[in-house]
């Protein structure tokens, strides 16, 4: 084996082992959609696939930031209030010296608001998932969680973005 | 005797340790924006986190003394984890509510509608407290659109998970309009412009002249007498022996006027979109 052909080797696997880790995250992440009683506009198939592709990678953003504490996967599926604070938490959390980790995400979606005009989107998230807080490496919480959140999404250039994510009690 | 009451004794010591060891309590809900003060128990040192929406506190505690949290530390509105670590952790949830509505995110469409349209205006609020948290208890808002030459339109609609909406028919009248939505003291406004809808009862009216003949129309009016918008386009066609012509022409104020080449008995006609004029048979120079 020549040199170009240990460098190439090298970059193969080294391509690999970058990429699997992401691969495994994102199955990681389970949406499913209820567009049933969403209204007065009606969703059309196209909508419906873009929302549970775009919530479902916001929550992988969502928790590759607050695992690495690093704003860069925020930028894309979060904008305005949401985005504020999820980078107001990765920087405290910065700060603090502690990190979560969302494992085995389920989220059962519903659409229960669809403006008139299409602008903006309502939707209930019965969130279930693993979430492990450490500090400085040392696990100081790890359980199994069901939690509901309120969602605002609006339409971007290309993609739905999250504006609202407010976790409540119940709906 | 005496190994075995030591031994018990420690048991029953570190047991009662154990079960008097930190513990807190953190009222069911909170408010944004305002202190909050948990209870501890217990004795010694430890470590109290607080985990939620832009907030990831860590700080050492005395046991037994309350832990305050300052209003910064609970601006966002949603779920927090507080955990209060000594030999063990112990945690527990608790939510924070949206604070008094400070502002309405008012989304009106569409900015410029024809009049006499169904459903054709469309509104949506969502009241936000002053660090723009959606306030999701319900609330009354009530929506108006005022305009000089009409009744206004009133509605009132209660806020289900933080939205209120209406929607209805454009005015009569064109002109503008003020669409507003209001929650106790807090309003917001937008502006619709509402516009002449389709020209109705298209006339024209023309004379002859050295080659040719000049075409215009009468005042172009929809069906409730508003006057189209200039730069609605008006198409004229003249038909004579020797074929057809047709011109595109924008109105100006209110009239649409054109000159075209014709010779002869000519028949010109004028439409706009799906409305036709009258025809207008005029003999011109041969």
């Amino acid at each position: 084996m020549n040199v170009a052909q240990k460098n190439w080797l090298t970059v193969a696997l080294l391509g690999v082992v970058l990429v699997l880790p992401a691969l495994a995250a994102d199955t990681a992440v389970q949406v499913q959609l209820d567009i049933k009683k969403a209204g007065p506009r009606t969703i059309e198939n196209l909508t419906e696939r873009g929302i549970l592709r775009d919530y479902r990678r916001a929550w992988l953003s969502l928790s590759q930031a607050l695992e690495a504490n690093t704003l860069d996967p925020l930028e894309g599926p979060f904008a305005g209030d949401a985005k504020q604070w999820i980078k107001d938490t990765v920087l405290s959390q910065q700060r603090s010296g502690l990190n979560q980790k969302y494992l085995e995400q389920n989220h059962r979606l519903e659409a229960v608001f669809y403006a008139p005009e299409g602008d903006v989107m309502e939707l209930h998230d019965t969130a279930e998932y693993r979430l492990q807080i450490s500090d400085g490496g040392k696990l100081i919480q790890d359980e199994h969680v069901t939690v509901h959140y309120i969602v605002l999404m609006t339409p971007g250039a290309d993609r739905w973005v999250i504006r609202q994510l407010q976790a409540v009690p119940q709906f | 005797m005496k190994r075995v009451f030591a031994i018990f004794a420690l048991v029953v010591t570190t047991a009662a340790g154990n079960c008097w060891a930190q513990d807190f309590r953190v009222p069911n809900s909170a408010t944004a924006g305002e202190d909050l003060s948990i209870a501890t128990s217990g004795n010694g040192k430890g470590t109290f986190y607080l985990v939620g929406p832009g907030a990831s506190i860590k700080t050492e505690v005395a046991l037994g003394e309350a832990i305050h949290l300052k209003s910064g530390d609970l601006r966002i509105a949603g779920g927090y984890l507080a955990i209060l670590c000594s030999e063990t952790c112990k945690s527990t949830n608790f939510y924070v509510n949206a604070a008094a509505p400070a502002t309405i995110a008012f989304l009106v469409h569409p900015s410029r509608v024809p009049v006499g349209r169904n459903d054709a205006v469309s509104g949506v609020a969502l009241p936000f407290d002053r660090f723009h948290n959606l306030v999701l208890a319900p609330k009354n808002v009530n929506f108006q659109l005022v305009s000089k030459n009409a009744a206004p339109f009133s509605h009132a609609a209660r806020t289900q998970d933080g939205i209120a909406w209406f929607r209805t028919a454009s005015g009569k009248a064109a002109g503008a309009v003020e669409a507003h939505a209001s929650l106790d003291d807090v309003t917001a406004k937008r502006a619709v412009q509402q516009v002449a809808s389709e020209p109705c009862n298209l006339r024209i009216n023309g004379q002859r002249t050295n080659g040719g003949i000049i075409v215009q129309t009468d005042p172009v009016r929809d069906c409730a007498g508003n006057v189209v918008p200039d730069g609605t386009i008006i198409t004229f066609t003249a038909s004579e022996a020797n074929g057809k012509d047709t011109v595109d022409a924008p109105i100006k104020q209110g009239v649409a006027r054109v000159k075209m080449e014709a010779k002869g008995a000519t028949v010109v006609s004028a439409a706009s979109g799906v409305v036709m004029g009258n025809d207008l048979r005029i003999e011109a120079q041969r």
